[in-house]
């Protein structure tokens, strides 16, 4: 037996009357080891703040929703979603798991192209799509998400002038019963936009029709809004088949699938409060088997996920820069990962635990990051045990949206590491410099000198 | 006549030689048209025999097929050998035989014609024996007609000893030769057309000279020459040439033997009365009576009779044994999983839980995860389970007779033993196939009694019903439609097994306990690039060890339906597609053509991709190992098989457009025992573009460096 910690004391105030359905304080375990390496050697060796993916979990989350889906449609693809993580090393590992890449942008397109996938093996999504990206789509094959009336007609014009076929599918948007409608991405369902644009399509012999898509929103919490989307979907499909013999190569129904992630005004834990997975795959493939026509040629089913895989298998490993008092007593930490690495503790309340061993006593606290912005808070309200300067948090759930959506703000990007599946630990993104940073600006000569008293 | 209809005229000709040995190569013709010349005017008057009756038949328009395979020709030779060898030639006598050409032709087609029809048997040489007995005893009744006295000439070859030489004079002797070398040059001939039937040979005379010299006071040369002929006639025919060969072929002939040389005696007696040669009418009586018998057989796994165009004795025998190892399992439906994805045999065939005495043949089958596990969060609830509330689906199609439903799920571990099937569904898929599912999710049904289903179609959702502790399914085919049936063995007919990390691929199988099982699901790509249509047309070049050569194939479909590819240097090979499985079934002629390497290449190809799948496929050994090493194997090959030839195959998937897929193949052939010696090793890899076609093809051993690209000719539209 060590010698018993050391609990500083705290004074926390007593509400009288206000009773809690959970009892006490939860005690939250330390999270001292990530996959089984110390969260201590990996700050020692590569820094801190510290970005750490588990390829492990990663390829765990693919095969399960892999198995859920397969076991309920047999024709399952899924394409992973490049705007969630589109590190070359965690594409690589959805792709040795047979994902195809989903991409929103040019940029995106040639990330994926770069690292080896063929144009027919990328779905090219989004509104805003150059001619030159669509012409290198057209020639490699890619399949194009036509999103609005302009993207069809300038295809129409591409085509007739490349004398190329294009692979097309159309974005339809539908009420689904969720607020916001999601109705400024593709052609809309219940006005007939959808119903005249598949018609352009069908009657041009340039274009051909391989699918339909559909992304209703993200982090769905319910799997209802997916049943009545499909449903929608699959009389879209049996349209086109009974009135223009078109058979559909795939019906894409997008991605939105819930992490466990916790919303900011979520009472209860995402683990409790969303349905399981299970749920959203009966809703997605319930509606397919009404596919009318099809015999034993049934149409792939295309998911586009990106959170639901990911986000559990990222970590983000912080240091503790100093502790203060607010003007109302409140406890407040100053840690080195602030939104600038968090874009995404703007909706989510991010598991925060210390990465070392603390006492059981829990005080209510803020947490800032390091910028110098009043808006760099990633939890105004979370109870934690006492720690010190110098000593280490871990932010969980941090896989998707962070390592697109950062920040060069203020200060730079940390390393982003992997745990490997077979043991190590590999760097796929080394830490900035100022070089790396300044490598692109240029100055003009009258501003190099300058000289200040 | 010109050229291309002389080579085929010479073909006919020399092919209705070689039917006489039940032999359809060239040379052995050409060996025996020699061996008759040994006496010039008997092989004149056979040959004679042989170009009248084809004749004959190419002027009233016989079937082309079925003259040029010499099926016209062999009882001429016989009957023109015939009247040369029993009485002088004069003009007349001649004269008379050439008339009795025909009579024997028209006798042939007829007797033929009725043999076939009316018992479905070959005519063999009755034709022959009926006209010469007519043709005797016709001539007999003219004084003008000198019977010769033939007697057998051992010539130089007194020095070999008399059992011997009768053993050659008895080959000799059914082309009418008295001279020991007509036989000997027969002998030979057929020592290099087939090892089997040469053993088969010495086996027959031996046994008929034992019996011979035994029974018989004093028996002439002339005896063991008649009784011996039809001996080995009888054993050509009983072992290997009309029956595929086996150890059982071998007691076949000992009882033949004996059978034979009874006939001979009664024969000769009931004939001889009259003064007529009964010459091969034995071999006729007791092959045309064995074959017909063992037509009436329940089952016809042993001593098979030939079912297709035969080939020689081993070749007849090596396709035989690689059909019956790859097809004799398949049945005529195609059973699948009854669920989506992979699952797990939880309980299998003779499983020690429940699958025992009459609902043995039965699996129960459960989802896992990655480690194992069936369920997440602690199991304590039917919905923790990943496979409650999972799609079912008709194994096939068929009439849904009986569905139980309404019978509440359980709880974890709290089975329902009163229900013991829980909620279920039957399903009749005719031919007297019933299938059944338990353990069904209350009111999650989507058919209903009366329903006709088809295979894939969801039936209703996995649950935890009746005798079931935790959510699972249970599958069993029966025989009638009542619940709680018991259980019939019956196969699946192709899915994907995993174990241990390796996918292998089975047909017409059983799942085992603990194997991971999927249906095979088609891919696009593979499935478009193995979708032969008849009337297809490939263009090909290719090289071999480093000499280019080009190829046109053609897909074709015979009078039974049966697809294959036929190939401009005269190599064909039969396709077999079946729904998620490509096979190759046979290959036939050349071996030096690209159709030739694409069949070894191809043999077997799932239709559906595969994480780490391999799959292997057996040849005959024909159609894989060189003659030189088989010659010495197939003196064995009766008692036992030396050979062996196989190939082990897998996909290998690359993101290159013009390499989608690429279906790779190592080939081994193997041989044991005294051929221990023997082994050949190959690679070979089919490439697949993405645009579903197959676009080249490789095949490399030690000695052989094959290379194709293959271009689809586009169709008129």
């Amino acid at each position: 037996m060590g010698k018993k910690q050391y609990e500083r004391p705290i004074i926390n105030k007593q509400y009288s009357g206000f009773m809690n359905k959970f009892g006490n304080a939860t005690v939250s375990q330390p999270k001292t080891e990530i996959e089984n390496i110390p969260v201590k050697d990996l700050v020692a060796q590569y820094g801190s703040p510290l970005f750490v993916m588990s390829e492990r979990v990663m390829r765990e989350n693919q095969r399960n929703v892999a198995r859920i889906f397969r076991t309920r449609y047999p024709k399952v693809q899924f394409a992973w979603s490049y705007k969630t993580n589109y590190m070359n090393a965690v594409c690589s590992v959805f792709h040795q798991e047979g994902s195809w890449a989903e991409v929103v942008s040019e940029f995106e397109y040639d990330r994926a192209r770069r690292l080896g996938v063929q144009g027919e093996h990328i779905i090219f999504n989004g509104p805003d799509k150059s001619t030159e990206g669509l012409e290198r789509a057209i020639r490699e094959k890619a399949k194009i998400h036509i999103d609005h009336y302009d993207e069809l007609y300038e295809l129409i014009e591409i085509t007739e002038r490349l004398g190329l076929t294009a692979q097309v599918a159309i974005r339809v948007n539908y009420d689904v019963g969720v607020y916001p409608k999601w109705d400024r991405f593709g052609f809309n369902y219940e006005n007939g936009e959808a119903r005249e644009a598949l018609k352009r399509i069908v009657v041009n012999k340039k274009l051909k029709l391989v699918g339909l898509h559909s992304h209703i929103g993200t982090y769905m919490m319910s799997p209802e809004p997916y049943r009545i989307a499909m449903t929608k979907m699959v009389a879209l499909a049996n349209w086109l088949k009974s009135q223009h013999h078109v058979h559909l190569e795939y019906l894409d129904a997008g991605g939105g699938l819930p992490s466990h992630n916790t919303l900011k005004g979520q009472y209860l834990q995402a683990e409790e409060a969303l349905p399981a997975l299970d749920q959203y795959a009966d809703a997605i493939t319930g509606p397919l088997f009404e596919l009318e026509s099809y015999g034993d040629s049934m149409p792939t089913l295309i998911l586009e996920s990106g959170r639901a895989l990911i986000d559990n298998a990222g970590f983000l490993i912080s240091t503790i820069s100093a502790l203060k008092r607010l003007s109302d007593g409140k406890r407040a930490y100053i840690i080195d990962a602030g939104i600038n690495l968090l874009f995404t503790s703007f909706w989510y309340k991010h598991k925060l635990v210390p990465a070392q061993a603390t006492g059981v006593i829990k005080e209510n606290a803020s947490v800032f990051g390091p910028l110098c912005m009043n808006i760099d808070c990633i939890h105004e309200d979370i109870s934690l045990p006492a720690m010190k300067k110098g000593e280490h948090v871990v932010l969980f759930n941090v896989g998707a949206y962070t390592m697109t959506q950062w920040m060069q703000f203020i200060t730079l990007r940390p390393s982003v590491v992997m745990i490997m599946e077979k043991g190590g630990v590999e760097v796929i993104r080394k830490g900035e410099s100022l070089d790396y940073v300044m490598q692109l600006e240029q100055t003009p000569d009258s501003l190099k000198k300058f000289s200040l008293v | 006549m010109n050229i291309l209809t002389l080579r085929t005229f010479i073909d006919t000709i020399l092919y209705s030689y070689a039917q006489i040995f039940f032999s359809n190569r060239r040379w052995v013709g050409a060996a025996l048209l020699i061996a008759a010349f040994v006496s010039p005017v008997i092989g004149l008057f056979a040959l004679l025999g042989a170009v009248i009756s084809t004749l004959l038949a190419q002027a009233l328009k016989y079937n082309a097929e079925r003259i040029r395979t010499g099926f016209y020709g062999f009882n001429g030779i016989l009957f023109g050998a015939a009247g040369a060898y029993y009485c002088e030639l004069t003009p007349l006598y001649v004269g008379f035989i050439l008339v009795f050409i025909f009579v024997t032709f028209f006798a042939s087609t007829s007797l033929e014609h009725y043999l076939a029809s009316s018992f479905n048997l070959p005519g063999l040489s009755l034709p022959f024996i009926l006209s010469l007995d007519i043709f005797l005893t016709f001539i007999k009744t003219f004084d003008w007609v000198h019977f010769k006295t033939n007697s057998v000439q051992p010539g130089f070859f007194e020095v070999i000893p008399e059992y011997i030489r009768l053993y050659f004079h008895s080959f000799g002797f059914i082309l009418f030769q008295t001279d020991v070398l007509a036989g000997m040059i027969i002998a030979v001939a057929i020592l290099f057309f087939s090892r089997v039937l040469f053993v088969n040979s010495i086996i027959a005379y031996a046994l008929n000279y034992f019996l011979v010299k035994n029974l018989f006071p004093d028996p002439t040369p002339a005896l063991y020459i008649q009784t011996s002929l039809n001996a080995i006639l009888v054993a050509f025919a009983l072992g290997g040439s009309l029956i595929i060969i086996s150890r059982k072929t071998i007691i076949l002939i000992v009882l033949a033997t004996v059978m034979t040389l009874i006939f001979n005696i009664f024969f000769t007696s009931v004939f001889g009365v009259h003064g007529l040669p009964i010459f091969v009418l034995p071999f006729n009586v007791v092959v045309l009576a064995t074959i017909y018998s063992l037509k009436f057989r329940q089952e016809q796994s042993d001593l098979v009779l030939l079912y297709f165009a035969p080939g020689s004795p081993e070749e007849n025998y090596y396709y035989h044994q690689n059909r019956k190892s790859r097809f004799d399992k398949f049945r005529f439906v195609f059973p699948e999983l009854p669920f989506f994805g992979e699952w797990k045999v939880s309980q299998g065939i003779n499983g020690s839980i429940t699958h025992k005495t009459d609902w043995r043949h039965a699996w129960d089958f459960v989802i896992t995860d990655e480690s194992g596990k069936e369920y997440r969060g602690n199991g304590l609830s039917p919905e923790d389970y990943f496979c409650y509330n999972t799609p079912v689906v008709a194994p096939l199609d068929g009439e849904v007779v009986r569905i139980v439903d309404n019978i509440p799920d359980n709880e974890i571990n709290n089975p329902n033993l009163k229900n013991n099937w829980g909620n279920t569904i039957i399903i009749n898929h005719g031919y007297g196939l019933f299938s059944s599912i338990s353990h069904i999710k209350p009111g999650s049904f989507e058919v209903k009694k009366g329903d006709h289903v088809l295979k894939g179609q969801t039936v209703a959702r996995c649950g935890n019903s009746g005798r079931s502790p935790v959510p699972h399914l249970h599958f069993q085919f029966q025989l009638t439609d009542r619940l709680g049936e018991k259980t019939y063995l019956f196969p699946l007919s192709q899915y994907f097994q995993r174990n241990a990390g390796e996918t292998t691929l089975c047909t017409f199988d059983y799942p085992n306990e603990g194997d991971l099982v999927r249906n095979i699901e088609a891919h696009s790509t593979i499935r478009r690039a193995f979708d032969f249509r008849i009337g297809q047309e490939f263009e090909l070049s290719w090289t071999l060890n480093g000499k280019q050569y080009t190829e046109h194939w053609d897909v074709k479909a015979d009078s039974t339906n049966a697809v294959y590819i036929e190939s401009s240097i005269g190599t064909v090979a039969y396709i077999h597609p079946k729904e998620k499985v490509f096979f190759m079934a046979n290959v036939l002629g050349s071996k030096k053509s690209a159709l030739y390497y694409f069949y070894l290449l191809s043999i077997s190809v799932p239709l559906g991709y595969g994480e780490r799948l391999r799959w292997t496929d057996t040849f005959p050994i024909s159609a894989t190992i060189g003659k030189a090493v088989r010659f010495v194997s197939e003196f064995m090959l009766v008692f036992t098989n030396l050979l062996s030839s196989s190939a082990v195959l897998w996909f290998e998937k690359q993101d290159d457009p013009k390499k989608q897929f690429i279906v790779r193949s190592t080939h081994t052939r193997l041989g044991r025992g005294v051929l221990g010696w023997f082994k050949a090793n190959g690679t070979g890899s089919i490439v697949i573009d993405s645009d579903a076609r197959i676009s080249e093809l490789y095949f490399e051993t030690g000695k052989t460096n094959f290379q194709a690209t293959i271009r689809e000719k586009e169709m008129p539209v």
